[in-house]
């Protein structure tokens, strides 16, 4: 955590600096004090709600806390125990790299496919504009619970209407299908709902970023003979990183933590083969009332994302103090 | 710019959110009592019959307790556990909670419930108890829950499907219903979505019965430790009986769960299926199914292999429990005496269909057509094992899954129980 | 031909250009439309539908007969208007709250440096990794501890602390696409430094404003188990928890819920489609070199 801003990249901090002590010195403890300030009252509420909780959480992941510690508020200490538990369980593992891989997939779809939707709302017409982002919108107001019932309806065994569809037009016979027999079938319509759930958002925020670029800009490249790729890369693209890197990086975050659509779509009782970690921590508090273990598992998935996302997020602290 | 009124106008809001809320704890009328009694009901209890039985049970409960009133809460079944673990953890669980019967071993084993042993003789009816609901309530001897309804599971079936191959009357045994199902299957052969006897794989409630009629069982505590029986000849005998039946009389999903069924069975492609009483309306319902079928359905218990006898059903309800933690148990106590009255029992039982907890109102039902069946099936029935731990059995989908390896064909019927046994005695069995 | 020459042909096909891709583009964003509302036209038919029609195996595409009833039954159980009462309270003051709190703590990191930016940019991310299903429980022991049990209050400080770091991580990003030159220019003019953000900065971000609060407001209005698990009066609870109460144990009453879903999805739609203008707010020519 270093205090003095790096050479290279301050010289607009120089630049303003230099005013602030040209308006003389309450002037620059104001300005010290101002951050601070505006810190203040997200501070406030991240703390107040948060820090007693999470102490909470770390406390009695090293504790035996089931369903009679938890009536007697109170626990036994056990130590490193429910981490050895839980790392030395091959499943968890498998669990760990199943979520995973659902996250890859999950976030380079929705990226992927926000993103060539972000570009085609910039080259609408308006009107045809305004109907998708509130088409979109509309997805994303839905609440969850419902759109997983539709989802369900729509590859159900017997009424599914897109197993009806797909066999009609002869692409496969989906007749009495059962998605969820498979855990792959079956992940392959969570992630569709995720996705589809996920674009919303991710679009229309892409969308706004996009059309921040100056106009001015785009055209004289065009002009100067660039194509749609080249632009893209050499004037838009990097007008929009921050924007880009913020959006994978909360769909990394979300996705990671996927688990109203899983726990959802298999009916509450998902079978083990269906665990990401969220719903491994879940069963194991709520379920199986094994408080301390589910805190342990939590603890761990905060770690592994900390740990994954360290790299990334220097990067991105980086990038930040580059472009300021 | 206009920043200030802004946050001026949240700030005003979020004062106004508190306010109205914060009166709401000491309400005009009731800031005079003394108590509230905080009852948890399931949503089911929102219907307008079952609601007014509710409110009777309150009237009659506060004029007896003029300083007390009731504040009924309704929970949904997803996830008023979840709700009841944060309350209990946050020291404000309520005075009363309905609990399913599945899901009472694990708070009693816990110790989250009251001990209302001493209490038991001032329930109304509490000598002619269903059995099984009673098991549900008692651990180690002691008692920790009332009662408060079953629902029991008989064969929902076609008169006009089974009358055209001649069954004219309940079947007596197993093998004369099967044997029924296979000609009604031939008669609709040219219909793929058809079956004579609607079985998705994973009902297990249905499945487990086969198992219980020959004589095995899911778990037995054998020398202070829980076994897992479903490898056990008899079990397998069960399963073998099931299997067969299943793959000549149904074409329903073999690893789908039994949620929807009375729809499948409105649209004309069922012959029966293993059925709740509720269903039956369902089914005919003018709004939800075909009235149509109306006049052509018919019940009976599911029949044993042994002549003369009903498979065992499996009976779910519902049980009256008070926390250990609730400050008003004897007000509690008296609130779940005036619901299981016996008129509000017998109102409960008319209204919504459901069996009464008590033997001595059986006849209720006995008189209506379209219950009388649940109500006989009943008298034969099975229960999981009463296990603290049996809940995670259920959550890890032990029988679920054995059930759906087995129709699917992906294990033989030895190799799957063997394997859901030797689960099931791991996760009975730790700590 | 001269390079003016060559320039203003260019031009002139960037024009013809445009059209077509506009026409492609309405193209292909029309098919998108169809395929991605899909899932919320069979919930808004499905409403329109009689029970019987809805799970069939011919399906029914156009609800045909047309009935009201679903509606009519959704709105008439007990403590809907309550309930939608509560629902845009809580909404209300979470939008508000997070967007000037948000805000003013995305400038302080995007704007400012100081002792402690990147502890706090760390925390505000790392917050957001903690999966939500773990703070049940301690979360409501802490809210019972200070009386915000089946209070309003209590689920706002909770939406809050969940929208927050979300608000100030992307407002952040919207703040960082911003020249400090239209600032700094604005001071040289005799703006204080507040002036400028409020004045200068704040419209041009406003479709991250955009963005962000319809964020705030589907949380707030969809959110389901900390409502639940914190609100325990029926006359205090939220429209989302009113939803599940039409699920017994006898299944779903499925016509009526879609009914109910449609009609409590349709305050976000019509909220963004009076702020949708602002999502496309571009720097207006000349602002840079001006």
């Amino acid at each position: 955590m270093s205090v003095a801003p790096r050479a290279a990249t301050s010289a607009a901090d120089l630049g303003l600096s230099d005013r602030r002590r040209s308006r003389g010195l309450r002037a620059g403890i104001r300005d010290n004090v101002t951050p601070y300030l505006l810190l203040l009252p997200t501070i406030a509420v991240l703390v107040g709600v948060l820090a007693w909780p999470l102490y909470w959480l770390g406390r009695i992941s090293f504790e035996h806390f089931g369903l009679e510690e938890l009536i007697a508020h109170k626990g036994t200490w056990t130590g490193l125990d429910n981490y050895r538990e839980i790392l030395g369980n091959r499943e968890f593992w498998h669990i760990v790299l199943r979520t995973v891989v659902f996250t890859v997939v999950n976030v380079g779809l929705t990226m992927l496919f926000s993103t060539l939707i972000a570009l085609l709302l910039v080259r609408m017409g308006r009107f045809m504009r305004v109907a998708l982002l509130v088409g979109l919108v509309w997805v994303w107001a839905t609440p969850v619970v419902v759109a997983i019932t539709i989802w369900q309806w729509m590859v159900d065994f017997q009424f599914g209407v897109f197993n009806w569809a797909i066999t009609k037009l002869h692409i496969a016979n989906l007749v009495h299908y059962n998605w969820f027999d498979n855990s792959l079938t079956g992940f392959a319509v969570i992630t569709a709902v995720v996705v589809w759930g996920a674009i919303p958002f991710a679009a229309i925020t892409i969308y706004a970023g996009l059309s921040q670029v100056p106009q001015e800009l785009v055209e004289a490249a065009e002009v100067d003979g660039a194509r749609p790729w080249q632009v893209f890369r050499r004037v838009t693209f990097p007008l929009v990183k921050p924007i880009f890197v913020i959006i994978t990086s909360l769909s990394i975050i979300w996705d990671f933590q996927v688990f109203n659509q899983v726990w959802i779509m298999l009916e509450n009782r998902p079978s083990p083969d269906y665990y990401l970690l969220s719903v491994f921590a879940f069963v194991s508090s709520f379920r199986v009332s094994q408080y301390g273990l589910g805190a342990a598992i939590s603890v761990v998935m905060v770690l592994l994302m900390l740990s994954v996302s360290f790299v990334y997020v220097r990067q991105m602290i980086q990038i930040s103090e580059v472009d300021q | 710019m206009n920043l200030r009124y802004v946050v001026a106008a949240a700030l005003a809001v979020a004062v106004a959110a508190g306010a109205p809320t914060a009166g709401a704890r000491t309400d005009g009328a009731d800031a005079a009592k003394a108590t509230t009694l905080t009852v948890w009901l399931m949503t089911d209890a929102q219907g307008p019959d079952w609601a007014a039985v509710v409110s009777a049970a309150n009237r009659a409960f506060e004029a007896a307790h003029p300083d007390a009133n009731v504040k009924v809460e309704i929970q949904t079944w997803g996830d008023h556990l979840t709700k009841l673990d944060a309350a209990l953890a946050g020291g404000r669980a309520p005075d009363v909670i309905e609990l399913g019967n599945t899901e009472t071993t694990k708070y009693m084993a816990a110790g989250a419930l009251a001990n209302i042993t001493s209490s038991k003789a001032r329930f109304p009816n509490n000598k002619t108890w269903l059995k099984a609901l009673t098991g549900s309530c008692t651990y180690q001897a002691r008692l920790f829950c009332v009662p408060y309804y079953a629902g029991a599971r008989a064969v929902i079936y076609r008169k006009d499907h089974y009358g055209a191959v001649g069954m004219r009357k309940a079947p007596t045994t197993l093998d004369q219903f099967v044997s029924y199902g296979k000609k009604v299957m031939a008669r609709h052969k040219g219909d793929s979505n058809y079956s004579a006897l609607y079985f998705p794989g994973k009902y297990w409630y249905a499945g487990m019965a086969f198992v219980y009629d020959y004589g095995g069982a899911i778990a037995r505590f054998k020398k202070g430790k829980w076994v897992g029986t479903l490898n056990s000849p008899q079990a397998i005998a069960g399963l073998t009986k099931l299997k067969a039946t299943v793959r000549a009389l149904s074409r329903a999903n073999r690893s789908g769960t039994e949620a929807n069924q009375w729809t499948v069975f409105s649209q004309g492609h069922v012959g029966a299926d293993i059925a709740n009483g509720w269903e039956w309306g369902l089914i005919s319902d003018p709004k939800i199914g075909d009235p149509a079928l109306a006049p052509v359905l018919g019940a009976f218990p599911m029949p044993s292999h042994k002549k003369g006898k009903f498979m065992p059903t499996f009976l779910g309800g519902s049980d009256l429990a008070i926390p250990a933690s609730s400050s008003n148990r004897a007000l509690a106590v008296d609130w779940i005496r005036a619901y299981t009255a016996t008129p509000m029992m017998r109102q409960l039982t008319s209204a919504a269909g459901v069996i009464p907890n008590t033997t001595s109102l059986v006849g209720i039902n006995a008189s209506k057509p379209t219950l009388a069946p649940f109500a006989r099936a009943a008298t034969s029935s099975w229960f999981v094992p009463t296990a603290p731990n049996w809940v995670n059995v259920e959550n890890a989908q032990v029988l679920q899954n054995m059930l759906a390896e087995i129709f699917t064909g992906r294990r033989t019927i030895k190799s799957a129980a063997d394997r859901a046994s030797a689960q099931i005695t791991q996760i009975l069995n730790s700590r | 031909m001269t390079a003016i020459a060559l320039r203003m042909r260019r031009s002139f096909d960037l024009k013809n250009r445009r059209n077509r891709q506009r026409l492609i583009a309405n193209t292909i964003g029309l098919f998108i439309l169809v395929f991605m509302i899909f899932p919320v036209y069979w919930m808004v038919a499905t409403a329109f539908k009689p029970p019987r029609d809805i799970l069939r195996f011919d399906p029914k595409w156009i609800p045909s007969p047309f009935t009201l009833d679903n509606f009519d039954d959704a709105v008439h159980r007990p403590y809907f208007w309550d309930n939608v009462k509560n629902s845009v309270i809580i909404v209300g003051v979470v939008v508000v709250l997070s967007l000037v709190v948000g805000f003013l703590a995305a400038l302080a990191i995007a704007r400012f440096s100081f002792y402690g930016r990147r502890a706090f940019i760390v925390v505000i991310i790392g917050v957001q990794m903690i999966p939500a299903t773990a703070l049940i429980i301690p979360l409501y022991i802490l809210l019972a501890r200070a009386n915000q049990v089946d209070r309003l209050t209590g689920v706002i400080i909770t939406y809050l602390t969940f929208v927050l770091p979300f608000t100030v991580w992307t407002l952040r990003g919207f703040i960082m696409g911003i020249p400090r030159d239209l600032e700094e220019a604005a001071m040289v003019d005799g703006c204080t430094r507040f002036g400028a953000f409020m004045r200068i900065l704040l419209p041009l971000i406003a479709p991250g404003l955009v963005a962000t609060s319809v964020f705030a407001f589907v949380l707030a209005w969809n959110e389901f188990i900390f409502a639940y698990v914190l609100l325990s009066s029926q006359e205090h609870q939220t429209l989302t928890v009113w939803l599940a109460s039409f699920t017994t144990s006898r299944g779903t009453a499925y016509g009526p819920l879609m009914a109910a879903a449609t009609l409590t999805s349709l305050p976000v739609v019509i909220f963004f489609a009076l702020v949708q203008r602002k999502v496309a707010f571009g720097l207006t020519a000349g602002a840079v070199r001006g």
